[in-house]
């Protein structure tokens, strides 16, 4: 079947067969690997991608029902220059072991960021409470996503220091 | 996954339209949380796939003069931010947040969750108790029923091969009845409840308990309502005593199983407990109103 989408702002026109789902049309057909294959039923989180603003696990929505939409991959949230807050937060917190659940883990932090830019310790637990990681025990993610937010709020910048204003 | 046609139906016409040509051989997909890890298994996966996750006619949460009227299409998400919900039902907002985690609540709709029908199901009993029903969608025209006559077994409803689920409607004279939802699992995130039950109640000028109902969830093939428990609240004066007995009867009359994440005698005990919570929480909401 064919289908149009936009990726990380890209447009793309592509024919793919119906059983295709989302996350094999971004890792095969497009390249996007950054997206990770974990359980494949929707327990893990680990191909969470923001569809027209919404985190959704990739590996439960079918190509054609991402046909007009837009996808955000965490391909496309640094520029050249630099790292998003979030990533970045995730860096200085030494937030990821592994690795291999970061990308959906950022994704959904970013997802929560864009709706509710100061959320609560326990929002942000809820906000992740879909993507599993078997490595770090969660918190420096909280913590790093709870400063990401102070970063995106303009109250510190990334070393922590309060901004002068 | 298998090979299977597939086709986004672009009015409900259309839907029930292809339900009727391809017979068992189509499935009908909404958001796909539940129907997706299905096709991934299956041995005999549809040949057809019915797309119906973008059409036209089965969104939208409105009051009507019927009542609370949510398409089948409404997303667990979208029950959660409704401004009509959250005032008239935050029982429901609170069922909504406790299915999965955001990735699935932003795909799961609630029509797919009753139309799956397992037992554990958590957007079931809060309607139940509201006394909710079900409009169906079929090439003879449309029917209803209440939501304790679609529920026919553990992955069962009154669907017709050639019917969908158009929207549920929670009558209107139940809107902002005081209802309580509770539920209890494993972990508080991504975990199926072992039990979870909504409470809901009236009360009568005098004080006493008008239309007490209660459901059940995981502990019968269905989502189930307490007719006993209900029997011994009505008309009485809402007491703590009173509540604690009518808990005590809904853990006799519900039939849980054991299997690994909880036995039987367990669950009915957990069943006692969110029994007596509900009605406690339900009456507060009454008091204030
Ligand atoms: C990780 C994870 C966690 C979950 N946690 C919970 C939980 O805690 N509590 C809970 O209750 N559920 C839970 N679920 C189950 C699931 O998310 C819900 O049941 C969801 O609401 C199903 O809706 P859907 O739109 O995704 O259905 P789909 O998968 O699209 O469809 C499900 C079934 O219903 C049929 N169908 C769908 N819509 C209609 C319609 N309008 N008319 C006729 N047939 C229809 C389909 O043919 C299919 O058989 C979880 C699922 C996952 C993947
Ligand atoms: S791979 Fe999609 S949720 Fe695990
Ligand atoms: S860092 Fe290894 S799974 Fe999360």
């Amino acid at each position: 079947m064919d289908i149009r989408l936009t990726v990380n702002g890209s447009q793309h026109a592509l024919s793919v067969p119906p059983e295709t789902t989302l996350l094999g049309l971004l890792r095969n057909q497009l390249g996007h690997t950054g997206a990770k294959l974990g359980c494949d039923v929707g327990d893990c989180g680990a191909c969470t991608v923001i569809v027209d603003g919404k985190p959704v696990n990739a590996c439960l929505m079918l190509a054609g029902q991402a046909d007009g939409r837009e996808i955000l991959t965490i391909e496309g949230l640094a520029s050249r220059e630099q790292l998003h807050p979030i990533q970045r937060a995730f860096e200085e917190h030494a937030s990821l072991q592994c690795g291999f659940c970061g990308p959906g883990v950022i994704l959904s932090a970013k997802a929560l960021l864009d709706e509710n830019p100061d959320p609560s310790r326990q929002e942000v637990r809820d906000g992740l409470a879909g993507n599993l990681c078997r490595c770090t025990g969660y918190t420096k993610m909280i913590d790093a996503v709870l400063h990401a937010a102070r970063v995106m709020r303009n109250e510190t910048d990334h070393s922590g220091a309060k901004v002068e204003g | 996954m298998r090979a299977f046609n597939y086709v986004a139906a672009g009015d409900i016409q259309q839907a029930v339209r292809l339900l009727a040509e391809h017979g068992s051989e189509a499935k009908i997909l909404a958001g796909g949380t539940d129907l997706l890890a299905d096709l991934k298994s299956s041995p005999h996966p549809p040949r057809m796939v019915i797309d119906i996750s973008r059409t036209q006619g089965l969104g939208g949460i409105e009051v009507t003069d019927k009542g609370l009227r949510i398409g089948a299409l409404v997303t667990h998400t979208e029950i959660m931010k409704s401004s009509v919900i959250q005032e008239h039902f935050p029982a429901l907002v609170d069922a909504a947040h406790t299915i999965g985690a955001v990735q699935t609540r932003n795909l799961g709709t609630l029509g797919g969750n009753l139309v799956t029908a397992v037992p554990s199901m958590d957007s079931g009993p809060t309607l139940m108790a509201l006394d909710a029903w079900v409009v169906l969608a079929g090439n003879s025209g449309n029917r209803q029923m209440p939501l304790t006559e679609f529920f026919k077994g553990p992955r069962r409803t009154a669907l017709k091969p050639d019917e969908l689920l158009m929207e549920i409607v929670i009558p209107a004279e139940n809107i902002g009845k005081p209802v309580n939802f509770l539920k209890s699992g494993l972990r508080k995130g991504q975990a199926l409840a072992l039990v979870n039950a909504a409470g809901s109640l009236w009360l009568d000028a005098k004080g006493r308990i008008r239309e007490p109902r209660i459901a059940l969830g995981a502990v019968a093939p269905t989502v189930i309502r307490a007719p006993n428990a209900e029997k011994c609240l009505a008309g009485q004066v809402p007491t703590p005593e009173i509540m604690v007995e009518a808990g005590k009867i809904a853990a006799e009359e519900c039939k849980p199983i054991t299997d690994f994440r909880a036995s039987a005698t367990y669950r009915k005990e957990i069943v006692e407990v969110l029994v007596k919570r509900v009605l406690m929480h339900a009456h507060a909401q009454a008091l204030k109103k």
